[in-house]
């Protein structure tokens, strides 16, 4: 009886991970999304460890191509456990009310060579804007990757509300870099 | 009596030197215990200018008196008080240049790279590492207790031969 409940478990594991293994995920450990922002004129750079995405891209298919990706806010990773649990409060990203940035394409354009562009929408604490993001995709050491970077502005999504919605000390634009690697 | 001094450049080095490291010292341990704020990352930056500024001018300081030589100490003293007097002093400037270093060391690790004055991007002297981050941070706070230290027995040992010893030893940094 023992063997045959440990058979299935295993089954079920092995099942499982193959769901996960379905066309239209990212392989965690090749893929990252890092921005750097500005503090007094001083870059200062920090990075998201958890994010899902669901990409199903073919460059000949575009129509039929689409990006949903998810980024647990709470994971940010500032280098600072300081700054990190401020930007996880109320004036910043609100974890504890809006856990997850989200991004959903709703249009594929080519733009030539290994260059597209990716219309979409991006939300973030509550707040959704349109957004055409560029994005370069390569065969990267056998791994089909989608990668990018795209300016947000902060107040666009009121991050970093009252006293920290001076400009001065916490620059308005934030670079953002993506690196999506594709599971084939 | 009749006492050499230490020449205009040295002495200017000095006290301007000394006027931005009681800044520095005394901002920094006001910031220290501050909660995040707009403000908390105005005066870090502030702090760190002044740091930088003091490490540029340590390093000008060292290569002058290296190649002047300053004026003989009192005839005086014993040898072993010329000998722990020249002790003191290199201490003093290991730690003014050691201080600054850990800093810009602390704020690399950190995340944050030092543009000094708004301007010049200093390069990150290490990666982004949060435990190394909180390492420098306690040695950049240990070296300047241990400067504070060193500078109030060097303002005792100034005033002892000023007041006790009458050797006016004052006089050789004043301009």
């Amino acid at each position: 009886m023992k063997n045959i409940t440990l058979g299935a478990v295993l089954v079920l594991a092995a099942l499982w991970t193959l769901g996960e293994a379905i066309a239209g995920g990212i392989i965690a450990d090749k893929s990252s999304i890092t921005f750097v922002g500005k503090q007094m004129g001083a870059p200062v750079e920090g990075r998201f460890t958890r994010f899902d995405a669901d990409i199903v891209f073919t460059p000949v298919k575009l129509a039929q191509s689409h990006a949903r990706v998810s980024i647990d806010l709470g994971s940010i990773d500032l280098a600072s456990d300081e700054s990190e649990s401020e930007i996880k409060g109320k004036s910043w990203f609100n974890v504890a009310a809006f856990p997850k940035a989200v991004f959903e394409s709703t249009a594929f354009r080519a733009l030539g060579g290994d260059r597209f562009e990716v219309s979409g929408r991006l939300s973030i604490k509550g707040i959704t804007r349109d957004l055409v993001v560029p994005m370069q995709f390569r065969t990267v050491a056998g791994v089909q990757t989608a990668e990018g970077s795209i300016e947000l502005h902060r107040s666009d999504f009121k991050v970093g509300e009252g006293v920290w919605a001076d400009p001065d000390s916490v620059a308005e634009a934030v670079q953002v870099r993506f690196k999506m690697a594709l599971k084939s | 009596m009749n006492q050499e001094k230490y020449n205009p450049t040295a002495i200017t080095l000095h006290w301007l030197v000394a006027l931005l490291i009681a800044i520095a010292f005394s901002v920094g341990h006001y910031m220290a215990d501050l909660d995040l704020s707009p403000w908390k990352l105005k005066v870090f930056a502030w702090h760190k200018w002044v740091g930088v500024t003091i490490f540029a001018l340590v390093v000008f300081r060292v290569l002058w008196r290296a190649s002047h030589t300053p004026p003989a100490l009192p005839a005086g003293m014993s040898k072993l008080m010329k000998n722990l007097s020249a002790l003191a002093h290199m201490a003093i400037y290991l730690l003014m240049l050691a201080i600054p270093l850990t800093g810009w060391l602390h704020s690399s690790a950190a995340g944050v790279t030092v543009v000094y004055f708004n301007v010049l991007t200093l390069p990150d002297l290490v990666g982004k590492d949060k435990a190394l981050a909180s390492l420098f941070k306690e040695i950049h706070e240990s070296l300047n207790w241990a400067l504070l230290g060193l500078v109030i027995l060097h303002v005792a040992a100034a005033l002892k031969h000023q007041l006790v010893d009458k050797d006016n030893l004052l006089n050789r940094m004043r301009w």
